[in-house]
């Protein structure tokens, strides 16, 4: 089924390349970072000049990552570092075929780039695309002081150049498998429109953050599975079973979560000694002070920002 | 454009004192009248005539490249041209021959290409000996490309680069004709090698190393073909080229081209064999067994726009003037004012203010760097002819020696 | 050099068509023009002062692709500025022109459509003139394709297309306006000058200026100019339409 309105390769489709493996890069990446050591993140708004308010972002390269880039041996990535950019259109007038609304009416929309994954993605949005548009709406409508805008629409859209890994690409999917990745992609598309919203000047009540915390069962150096330990910002190629994870989209100053995604089992979790909380109090524990670490970012951002908009003459940066 | 600018602007601007309009709200009011009075101004005052840009009409935005950042690709490449942005990745898979339904009906007798080929063969042959006379080697059958759809250009504006664009609409028809226009360019100026895309194998029983080895002899030397008759390509390379225009603000085609090429640069392919006992081919992740394309050229595309004094000249004046008479209007406008202005990568508000447009993709070619234009375009008015599109190759091929700096840097 | 196969107002309910068959490539067009149509379905997109130029084609044995959206917008670019859209009845109202290729070779993926052109351009001006829609000038297109030993063909087949140097459509507006080029492989500066000097001979013959004014066309080595075919085939067909009134008089 060709799709009209796109150039189509081959009918018959193609197939991505097999690699026969070779000695080296077949380590599975480790993790340099302390347990609560956060990826550090680069913030910029106001790089698309066309949108009312836009934000680029991005992770730093793991150290295997950039270990590859600089001297490179394979060809297949240890691992990837999330790049995305993000645009908010509006305040402006619903569509004549809208219903009326008193609030703005926010339009989330997530999109990867074809190349952004391992495997290529289509050009349609798929299931998990669609999920990650709900979340992200969810994460921000409670922020967004809506009731300022009757009437209007604000679109935010996210292009997702590169995406996080769900697995270590040598590992075949197992029983603990779930796209993990995505959890890291909606932690850094949630800052990074919190950043593009600021950066439209819409009214908020507060700057919201994303943040993860995994909890993790790595094997140790003898072979046998520790206790699971808990991770702040994870990178899940870096990791052989990440039982379960949790993000949050968390607002710091007034203390609240709007969006709260926990996934995997964390019922029956033991932590470490001294620790008693339940798993997923653990997590989600975690989940917030890896909010509250981009919460610093989201600042900085943010300040430049407001600096650019009133350090120009009147609207300027938007034509 | 964005009402909602004009809602934030107030708090950003301290109380305007008198009712006279800002430069920026004059220029959102009456935006003709704003860009013709910084082109054409006062002859009392000084002003040099000059986009309301600050650009010279001839004069390009800020051009800026960087290759190979993204990951998950055989190649990436990110252009900026002003603000104008583009990010192109290149992904690389596999076709094997034998999912190509017609190919073994057609390949023993010559292929389905050389078929079409052939009816025009005294032409043909001269022709691409022609086209390549600066190449080392010739690939006598290109059309595979072409036939196979072996290059998969798609350009999506639907990333929120502009207002306008529904995400997660389908293509608008601006992105379709673009995507349209990058790969009719890529077939027309045959920029990637059909070669470089084939996977060859050779029956006898030779170890991967060995093939290897023979047919890199072999890509030397084309004819030496007497021991391999039974030589056999068993799969090709399939590039998906995606361009992802982050940032739109005027010109995408230009910002576009110029990703696709420098992906296409930056593009590695990893060796590839056929496997016989599983049948399939494989490849080898080895950094050092890879190889880049070797693209034919460097064709780089300059796009106008033509801005008119007398925006309503098209539809109020019925009577139009001649060409003949034309020319003549012009000769006596270049001593006096001037009623239309050739502005070089207009950006979205000049676009937004011309209808004619043309755009020039030059390549320079050989040693004497003599420039060859690989395709012109102009459409959409009449103040373009031969006079002034020999201006504008002038002009695309002084920036093609401009972006040829940029590409070899990054 | 046999002229076109033009036929106007082959069909009756569309407020004007044509039918143009170019003799050397073989493609075969039948355009639709309805103008002025209210077009409900694109309130959005209706611009106020202006008629609405919309343009389809309809490949003959495939639905449309990424290809015929590229010439719609190639040709509508060209339209929309000869079309008065200003006139009495036009603004917010659309010009909506229907191109279908119902004989010749199909475009292939990628191909840049060039061959098709003039003939798509052709049967747009005939549809639009049957349609009597009020237009600044008319216009008259061809395509010349520059062989690699400096030949100049006339209206190429897609194989000649393929194996030559350079393609090249031009259009020459009735005044002798340059109104678009489509060049494509490649040439230099002086090929195109002489392409552009054959195309507008072409067009418009080698014309030589009246003392009133008016354009006569002469003859040459290409046959009768596109444009004096164009314009004959207008009059005729005004002609017959016209037939009672003449008769009476």
């Amino acid at each position: 089924m060709a799709d009209r309105r796109r150039i189509n390769g081959p009918p018959s489709g193609t197939k991505p390349p097999v690699f026969v493996s070779s000695t080296k890069a077949k380590e599975r990446p480790q993790r340099q970072r302390q347990p609560n050591d956060l990826r550090k993140l680069f913030l910029k708004t106001g790089l698309i000049p066309s949108a009312s308010g836009s934000a680029y972002l991005e992770f730093e390269p793991s150290a295997s990552l950039s270990a590859a880039r600089s001297s490179p041996q394979s060809l297949i990535p240890p691992s990837s570092a999330l790049k995305l950019a993000c645009t908010v259109h509006g305040p402006k007038p619903l569509p004549r075929s809208a219903t009326f609304s008193p609030n703005l009416v926010l339009t989330t929309h997530v999109k990867y780039a074809p190349f952004a994954a391992r495997t290529r993605k289509g050009h349609i949005r798929d299931s998990s695309e669609r999920d990650l548009g709900v979340h992200l709406e969810t994460a921000l409508r409670g922020v967004i002081v809506a009731e300022r805008w009757p009437k209007s629409g604000l679109d935010i859209t996210i292009t997702i150049l590169e995406a996080e890994d769900d697995r270590w690409w040598g590992d075949t999917p197992d029983s603990h498998d779930a796209p993990w990745g995505m959890m890291n992609v909606l932690a850094g598309c949630i800052t990074a429109a919190s950043a593009a919203i600021a950066d439209a000047r819409i009214d908020c009540i507060d700057l919201v953050t994303g943040g993860v915390a995994a909890l993790v069962s790595d094997q140790s150096a003898e072979g046998e599975a520790s206790s699971p330990r808990l991770m702040l910002d994870t990178d899940p190629a870096e990791h052989k079973a990440i039982l379960s994870a949790c993000v949050v989209a968390y607002m710091p100053s007034r203390d609240e979560i709007t969006e709260l995604w926990l996934k995997g089992d964390s019922s029956n979790v033991s932590l470490e000694k001294g620790d008693s909380r339940s798993g997923h109090d653990a997590l989600i524990d975690g989940a917030v002070d890896a909010a509250r670490g981009a919460h610093t970012v989201l600042a900085e951002a943010v300040r430049e920002s407001a600096a650019r908009h009133s350090g120009l003459p009147v609207d300027a940066a938007t034509t | 454009m964005a009402p909602a600018a004009a809602a934030a602007s107030p708090a950003a601007q301290p109380t305007p004192p008198s009712l006279s309009l800002p430069p920026s709200q004059f220029a959102r009011l009456q935006p003709h009248a704003y860009l013709l009075a910084h082109l054409s101004p006062p002859a009392a005052s000084n002003h040099p005539s000059i986009r309301a840009n600050g650009r010279a009409p001839s004069q390009f935005r800020v051009t800026s490249a960087n290759t190979g950042s993204l990951t998950h690709t055989n190649g990436s490449a990110v252009v900026r041209v002003g603000e104008t942005a583009a990010v192109c990745g290149v992904r690389a898979e596999l076709l094997h021959t034998e999912d190509i339904a017609s190919w073994s009906v057609t390949q023993p007798s010559a292929g389905s290409a050389n078929k079409r080929r052939k009816l025009v063969d005294p032409t043909l042959k001269a022709s691409e000996t022609v086209g390549d006379s600066s190449e080392d080697t010739y690939d006598e059958d290109e059309s595979h490309i072409e036939d196979l759809n072996l290059l998969v250009p798609n350009l999506s504006l639907s990333t929120g680069c502009a207002p306008g664009f529904i995400p997660g609409a389908p293509p608008s028809a601006l992105a379709q004709s673009l995507s349209q226009q990058i790969l009719s360019l890529l077939h027309s100026t045959r920029l990637v090698r059909a070669d470089d895309l084939r996977i060859w194998y050779q029956p006898p029983n030779l170890g991967p190393e060995d093939l290897e080895r023979h047919n890199e002899s072999e890509q030397m030397d084309v004819d030496a073909d007497e021991g391999e008759k039974n030589r056999e390509i068993k799969a090709f390379w399939v590039l998906y080229i995606d361009v992802m225009i982050i940032s739109l603000a005027g010109n995408p085609f230009d910002a576009a081209w110029a990703s696709v090429l420098a992906a296409l640069r930056d593009t590695k392919l990893p060796r590839a064999w056929w496997d016989i006992d599983n049948e399939t081919v494989v490849c080898s992740d080895a950094v050092s067994d890879a190889r880049k394309l070797t693209l034919r050229g460097m064709p780089v595309a300059s796009s106008f726009c033509v801005f008119e004094a007398d925006a309503a000249a098209g539809w109020r004046a019925v009577i139009l003037p001649d060409a003949e008479e034309e020319r003549k209007i012009a000769e006596d406008n270049r001593k006096g004012a001037q009623r239309r202005w050739i502005l070089a990568d207009p950006d979205g508000y000049e676009e937004g203010l011309s209808q004619e447009r043309a755009c020039i993709v030059v390549d320079k070619k050989g040693g004497n760097g003599k420039t060859v234009i690989v395709k012109m375009e102009k459409n959409g008015g009449w103040a373009i002819d031969s006079r002034e599109l020999r201006q504008l190759v002038d002009i695309s091929s002084q920036r093609w020696d401009h972006v040829r700096q940029i590409l070899e840097q990054c | 050099m046999v002229g076109p196969n033009v036929t106007l107002t082959p069909l009756s309910r569309a407020d004007g068509s044509a039918s143009y068959q170019c003799p050397s490539t073989g493609s075969n067009i039948l355009g639709s023009v309805n103008a002025p149509v209210e077009l409900p379905g694109r309130r959005d997109a209706l611009k106020p002062e202006e008629a609405t130029v919309e343009v389809f084609v309809k490949p003959g044995t495939a639905p449309a692709g990424v290809g015929e959206r590229y010439v719609e917008g190639i040709i509508k670019t060209m339209i929309s500025r000869l079309i008065l859209g200003r006139e009495k009845g036009y603004p917010r109202r659309g010009v909506v022109i229907t191109l279908a290729i119902v004989g010749g070779q199909p475009a292939r993926r990628g191909d840049s459509y060039l061959t098709l052109l003039p003939a798509l351009l052709n049967t747009s001006l005939l549809a639009l003139l049957s349609a009597s829609v009020p237009m600044s000038m008319t216009f008259s297109a061809t395509s010349l394709a520059v062989t690699s030993t400096g030949d100049i063909l006339r209206e190429p087949t897609a194989e000649v297309a393929n194996s030559a140097a350079s393609v090249h459509v031009l259009a020459f507006s009735s005044k002798g306006h340059l109104l678009l080029n489509e060049s494509q492989g490649a040439f230099d500066l002086d090929t195109w000058d002489n392409v552009r000097e054959r195309a507008l001979a072409i067009c418009r013959g080698t014309a030589s200026f009246g003392s009133d004014g008016d354009v006569t066309m002469t003859v040459d080595v290409d046959g009768q100019p596109l444009e004096g075919a164009i314009r004959e085939a207008v009059e005729d067909q005004v002609h017959r339409d016209y037939a009672w009134s003449i008769d009476a008089v």
